[in-house]
């Protein structure tokens, strides 16, 4: 990210300083473009808005990441404080029961006094640790799961010692307990309360001492289970029975907080040897938390952003537009410039003052507006997520960021205005200053192959660098290629100079100019040129081809220096002054870039290469097709309709022909741009087809025919003013739509009743505090057990106390294949899977239904059923797998087959029969309430009590009488059971819901502002046709047209753009969802779904796009109708 | 048949005392200083003077497309100035035809389809529509040109497809503003041969501003302007011994 910052200051300030250069040297034409700024205010500030879209947009973005970092990164300082590594036992390294999991604190002494003295090293500090529940004996409020910890004085001390939250020393005795903060909120304690502490069902109590700051001294080390307590260290040893040993131990680093972290790597590199033949681990924990913060900043970013690329692109086409359009506004002012003897440059630089003057403005607009973004957004994710989230999200902005979103939003502006105002600087004089249409002089090479071939040889040479760097994703023979073409691209702007200045006519032609001198100078430089190319060489393999060679081939050095001469000949070669079909020349180009992506793509088996690439070709045959005289109708039609059916094409049925193509969230991006672009060529080639059909529906409403007519003939004309609007339009209606069904299957798929299982409450009880009889002890406690129709028990082996026999081969993390994986089991017992209503997607041969199944797994306890997650591509959103059991997809009815499960504490191993496979939303109801939030492989309870009797998870699931409250028996549950944590299922899947409608939400939104530049784009188009249609709106006028009806005439014009663009947008984002759904391309396990259409969603979106693009045309379309008749028909 | 046996009846345009004044907010300028004329049924009038006269504004005054400050303009006994927008619209759909220097035909509409927009802006049903714009396309030469688009038209071209749009609906008055003012003189000449025996054939009036003796030549009458008042008025035979003149 730094190198990033660093290269947009410093491209940033190039820019500036060539537009200071201009300035200085030409302030004449430098005025006149800055001039123009306040010309049309309104204009102006529509301009403004549709520019600071790409800056608000990536200041958004980055800024949520910076949020999310600096959110996570300062509850981790806040939590671990000083402790910064952490020594605990390496249960994989030497398995052993957990009690037996301790370091004795004689060697953790020897440990202090080996570092007394080291730089790097403050304190080493021993503590117990335990979960138990507590309960307030004044409030009778309870938390199932508090972490209790105890350190011995002498050693807390080196961490700053215990204080209370007003600073001041805590001292713990016999059974003293200082509560933090957390936990004193959860059970509203007050120093004074009595607390007991259950341990194996018996209560032990505790006075409270001191409210302290929630940190490790009091407990809290994962910022999800904060609530915890300190006690004596004597006392928690008695309670437990660990006399002298610490379950782990925390390292302090030199240094504050945050200084300490730099000290992190020496730290480790001091205790990794020194650990190496004990059973204990050292984990870098403050270090690992940090960059895990990044990461997920980063990551929100990366989203963010990419979800950002409609808007960012559909606000390219915007600039792009609105620059064409301002062109085509100033076309006589620029005629009579060029007239009175401007230069072309000159033209260009007067465009880019007055562009960086809406560039400056907006960059600045945008940045301000994208923090009000981020803050928006940060409010609705705490809106909806509330607690859930577990982070305290505050809003923040690193200065590096601001920067980057800045200069990003400068450079990409710059660019586009720079080509819009060198197209616009190419007019005809004459008929510039007659505000005629451009004409083109005779080419007696049109349409002929000499004439496609100049195009062609020229097309790569102004784009050989894209070729280049095309090709060199062909291996070794495309790097040969490749390298010469990225030489040509990087010399190919001299020999364009070169072809225009009259050196190059023939003798009879010149003016007496001489060979210029740059070449020479050049010539001089040409070394030095040379080794940059050779650099620039060796980082396209680097990014490229993933390798990092130091050297390349001599020959590649060598052609550097000699691809320039060839050029200067090329370019004496050239016929001068001869047309170059550059359509086809750059197509040509992109064609065979086109063909090295397809290629590259198929042997890297990357899906956006190929399919980008076989888009790019379809483009090359449309124009080239068109040059040769072939109807632009047919020919776009044609193509953009095969390459829709190629996007639409499921990998099922691209695989046997393409091979396996891998995507990932960039696909949503290209998907959408190809397809949208290939839907509005459709739409603006053949609208006018529908225009007979629409015109004699408008009979049916008598007068307004005629403001149909007009409203559809001139979007239709301008095509590519009409192609561009409605491509944004699409583009952002195609990435909400598809966001919006996705979200609402998935969401069907993974939260339905099935998801309950059919139970309506669970109980989380401690692990320190099992429950053997479950009704007895709810009566005991004094609660209603009548409500209770049906008891499930689970009994939890966490994935990291098991071990799972890794039966396809997949690879870890690491690529090595290892024997066992991990994986969470569940036991469950009888009363559980005789009420289960779990669904399966997957059952063994013999087994017509999910309750013969659950049957079997009753009569023969090592039976078992798998997660439907087991056989799922990882997702990339989600957090890395790490050793997860993986399964190959088995089909519907499939052979039962083994899996080996181990204890790796014991060696104990059970052969499981799989007899099932869960559907998602089982896997939803086996993570819903847990502490980790993963499905898991269900069994006996049995198997998990004889082959993993370390495990200590027990979860008891509920089924109530048909009129229970279930989120008020939850509460009556769990006041009380002390060591059980009741939950509501409903009330958690709509937690999940909820949490999930807020980001969904988010993400429209975010999107949604690209709206913003589609209904700006409608804007500045319908403002800008009132004034070049002033003469034609009076003559209308003047013919009959009532006020009303030139109105209604805009208005229908704009109509026609946006619904073109919403219907576009919606009809390809629902089909392409459809497609997706039903093809397996998200799974086969989600292809059996019902395809539902959220129309309510969708028609909400859609009509917002639709309101506010009239909303936006109407001030335009009501001056139109208030044009004065006499003086609009002399207007010219 | 000649212009001298052109059918003239009832008095159809019939102006008194219109004045108009422009305000540009520092000057004013008094285009119209009280003008008054009467123009009969199928009567051809054009109108010269030179440049600021108030020619344009005169026309616009009459044909409703402009408002004039005082005095009254009753077309077929109508007084045009006390009629609402709406009316005055309608009005000219269903009664006006126009024709302008610079053809003001929309480019995004076929000759045919400009054509037929003042009918189907006074409600004919579609076909109807077409069926007699490509009438008056074929009585001004243009039917086998009915599906190009005005900028595939040379300049007559254009302004015959003006004409047709100006008949297509049978109005009572034709009102052309320096209709011959952007064509070479064959080209014009040809336009208001067109215009003249349509004028005969139709017997609609004509109100025509023009610089040019020779179009003036050809119509009933000719009234000049100077200073926003009418200073004279010439017979048929008198401007076409000017224009000989010419």
């Amino acid at each position: 990210m730094t190198v990033i910052a660093a290269v947009c200051v410093i491209v940033t300030a190039l820019i500036f300083l060539g537009v200071a250069y201009i300035a200085w040297r030409n302030p004449v034409m430098f005025k006149m473009g800055l001039r123009n700024i306040p010309r049309r205010k309104a204009q102006t500030a529509l301009i403004i808005i549709g520019l600071m879209l790409s800056t608000l947009i990536m200041s958004a973005a980055f800024g949520t990441g910076d949020t999310l970092t600096t959110s996570v990164t300062s509850e981790v300082y806040a939590i671990l404080g000083e402790a910064d590594e952490w020594v605990s036992w390496d249960s994989e390294k030497v398995p052993a029961p957990e009690d037996e999991q301790v370091i004795p604190l004689e060697e953790v002494e020897e440990w202090q006094a080996m570092f007394a003295d080291d730089p790097d090293i403050e304190a080493i500090v021993p503590f117990q640790r335990e979960t138990l529940p507590v309960q307030n004996l004044r409030t009778r409020l309870n938390d199932p799961s508090a972490r209790i910890v105890a350190f011995r004085e002498q050693d807390a001390a080196a961490l700053g010692g215990l204080t209370d939250t007003d600073g001041n020393p805590v001292d713990l005795d016999g059974n003293d307990i200082a509560i933090n903060e957390d936990l004193a909120e959860e059970i509203d304690a007050q120093v004074g309360d009595s607390v007991i502490l259950l341990y194996q069902g018996e209560p032990v109590p505790f006075t409270v001492t001191a409210l302290v700051p929630t940190g490790v001294l009091s407990g809290a080390v994962d910022p999800n289970a904060s609530n915890g307590g300190a006690v004596d260290f004597e006392a928690l040893s008695a309670l437990t029975g660990r006399g002298n040993n610490a379950d782990a131990v925390f390292i302090s680093n030199t240094g504050g907080v945050k200084d300490g972290l730099d000290r992190s790597d020496a730290v480790m590199a001091k205790f990794e040897p020194l650990l190496e033949d004990t059973p204990y681990q050292v984990v870098a924990l403050k270090k690992d938390l940090v960059e895990f913060a990044e990461l997920i900043g980063a990551g929100f970013t990366t989203i963010f952003v990419v979800f950002g690329l409609f808007s960012i692109a559909a606000g390219v086409l915007l600039i792009f537009l609105i620059f064409v359009m301002l062109a085509a506004e100033r076309k006589p002012e620029m005629g009579m410039a060029r007239a009175v003897g401007a230069k072309r440059r000159q033209l260009v630089e007067s465009f880019l003052a007055e562009g960086m003057g809406y560039d400056l403005g907006s960059a600045a607009v945008g940045l301000v507006a994208g923090m009000g973004v981020t803050l928006a957004m940060v409010s609705i994710i705490k809106a909806f997520a509330g607690d859930n989230l577990g982070l305290e999200l505050s809003v923040t902005f690193t200065a590096r960021s601001l920067i980057v979103a800045f200069c990003l939003g400068v450079i990409a502006t710059f660019l586009v205005i720079f080509i819009a105002s060198w197209r616009a600087s190419r007019l005809n004089i004459t008929a510039a200053i007659r505000d005629l249409p451009e004409t083109r002089p005779i080419d007696p090479e049109a349409s002929t192959w000499k004439g496609y071939m100049r195009g062609a040889i020229n097309g790569i040479a102004a784009l050989a660098l894209v070729i280049g760097a095309s090709f060199m994703l062909m291996g070794p023979i495309g790097s040969a290629l490749g390298v010469p073409l990225i030489v040509v691209g990087l010399i190919s702007p001299f020999f364009y100079i070169l072809r225009g200045t009259d050196f190059a006519a023939p003798r009879h032609l010149r003016h007496g100019e001489r060979l210029p001198r740059w070449p020479l100078i050049f010539g001089i430089l040409l070394p030095v040129v040379g080794w940059v190319l050779y650099g620039i060489a060796i980082l396209a393999v680097r990014f490229t081809r993933d390798r990092k060679p130091t050297t390349l081939p001599r020959w590649m050095a060598i052609a550097a220096f000699v691809v320039w001469p060839f050029a200067l000949i090329v370019a004496l070669l050239q016929t001068w002054k001869a047309r170059i079909a550059w359509s086809a020349g750059i197509s040509t180009a992109f064609g065979l870039a086109g063909i090295a992506m397809t290629v590259g793509g198929l042997d890297l088996n990357s899906a956006f290469l190929a399919l980008l690439g076989l888009s790019l070709i379809g483009l090359w045959i449309a124009i080239t097709l068109r040059y040769f005289g072939i109807a632009e109708r047919v020919a776009f039609t044609t193509v953009s309709a095969a390459i829709l059916v190629l996007w639409y094409l499921p990998s099922s049925v691209t695989e046997p022909v393409l091979g396996e193509l891998n995507g990932d969230i960039e696909m949503f991006f290209l998907s959408g741009l190809v397809m949208v672009t290939c839907g509005v060529f459709i739409v603006v080639y053949n609208a006018d087809i529908l225009l007979p059909a629409i015109a004699r529906l408008g009979s049916r409403f008598g007068r307004i025919v005629p403001a149909i007519k007009t409203g559809v003939a001139y979007p239709l004309t301008s095509r590519f003013r009409t192609g561009m609007t409605m491509l944004m339009i699409g583009l952002i209606m195609f990435s909400l739509v598809m966001m919006s069904t996705i979200n609402s299957n998935f969401s069907k798929l993974f939260l339905n009743d099935d998801s309950k299982g059919g139970f309506d409450a669970m109980l989380l009880v401690n692990p320190n505090n099992p429950v053997d009889d479950l009704p007895a002890e709810l009566e005991e406690a004094g609660v209603d057990t009548s409500p209770i129709t049906g008891i499930g028990e689970l009994r939890i082996a966490y994935a990291s106390e098991t071990e799972i026999e890794n039966r396809d081969g997949f690879e870890d993390e690491d690529g090595i294949v290892q024997p066992f994986s991990r994986a969470k089991i569940a036991g469950a017992d009888e009363g559980f899977l005789r009420n289960s209503e779990l669904v399966l997607k997957a059952r063994a041969e013999g087994y017509a239904t999910d309750r013969e199944v659950w049957d079997a797994l009753l009569a023969n306890p090592t039976y078992a059923v798998v997660p439907a997650v087991i056989t799922a591509e990882p997702d990339p959103f989600g957090p890395p797998g790490g050793d997860l059991i993986r399964l190959e997809p088995f089909g519907e009815v499939f052979e039962p087959f083994t899996l080996e499960l181990r204890d790796p504490a014991t060696g104990t191993t059970t052969t499981l029969t799989v007899i099932g496979q869960l559907k998602e939303a089982a896997d939803t109801f086996l993570g819903l309430g847990t502490p980790d939030f993963q499905a898991a492989i269900i069994t006996s309870e049995q198997v998990v009590a004889e082959t993993l009797p370390g495990s200590r998870g027990q979860f008891f699931y509920l089924d109530l009488a048909e009129g229970t409250d279930s989120e008020e028996y939850a509460k009556a549950l769990e006041s009380g059971l002390i060591a059980a944590s009741a939950e509501s299922l409903q009330g958690l899947l709509d937690e999940q819901l909820s949490l999930q409608t807020g980001f969904l939400l988010v993400f429209q939104g975010f999107m949604g502002l690209g709206l913003i530049v589609g209904i700006a784009a409608l804007a500045v188009i319908a403002s800008r046709a009132v004034v070049e249609r002033r003469q034609q709106i009076g003559m209308l006028r003047a013919i009959g047209y009532q006020r009303s009806m030139v109105a209604l005439s805009f208005l229908f014009e704009s109509g026609f753009i946006a619904v073109s663009g919403i219907l576009l947008g919606l009809g390809l984002g629902l089909s392409l969802s459809w497609v997706l759904f039903t093809s397996g391309e998200f799974g086969e396990d989600v292809s059996d779904i019902s395809f539902t259409v959220p129309w309510l969603q969708l028609t909400i979106i859609c009509g917002i796009a639709f309101v506010a693009s009239m909303v936006m045309t109407f001030l335009p379309a009501r001056a139109a109708s208030k044009v004065p008749v006499a003086e609009a028909l002399r207007y010219e | 048949m000649s212009s001298d046996e052109r059918v003239v009846g009832d008095v159809v345009i019939e102006a008194r005392d219109v004045k108009k004044t422009y305000d540009t907010g520092t000057v004013q300028v008094h285009a119209l200083r009280g003008v008054s004329l009467e123009v009969r049924k199928g009567e051809m009038v054009a109108i010269m003077g030179p440049s600021g006269c108030g020619k344009t504004t005169l026309l616009n005054s009459l044909s409703g497309l402009d408002d004039f400050d005082s005095g009254l303009v009753l077309i077929n006994g109508e007084d045009i100035s006390r009629m609402p927008d709406d009316k005055k619209t309608e009005f000219r759909a269903r009664d006006m035809g126009f024709v302008f220097q610079t053809y003001n035909l929309l480019p995004v509409l076929t000759a045919a389809e400009n054509v037929e927009l003042p009918l189907i802006v006074s409600g004919t049903r579609p076909k109807e529509a077409r069926e007699k714009a490509l009438s008056s396309l074929d009585r001004v030469q243009l039917r086998g040109w009915a599906n190009q688009r005005p900028s595939q038209l040379s300049g007559g071209q254009r302004q015959r497809v003006t004409i047709a749009r100006a008949l297509v609906n049978r109005p009572a008055i034709v009102w052309a503003d320096e209709p011959t003012g952007a064509l070479d003189s064959t080209t014009a000449t040809e336009i208001m041969d067109l215009i003249v025996e349509l004028n005969s054939t139709d017997h609609q009036t004509c109100v025509i501003v023009t610089h040019d003796p020779k179009v003036a030549a050809r119509c009933n009458r000719t009234i000049h302007m100077a200073d926003g008042l009418i200073v004279r008025e010439d017979s048929q035979a008198q401007m076409a011994a000017v224009a000989a003149g010419h």
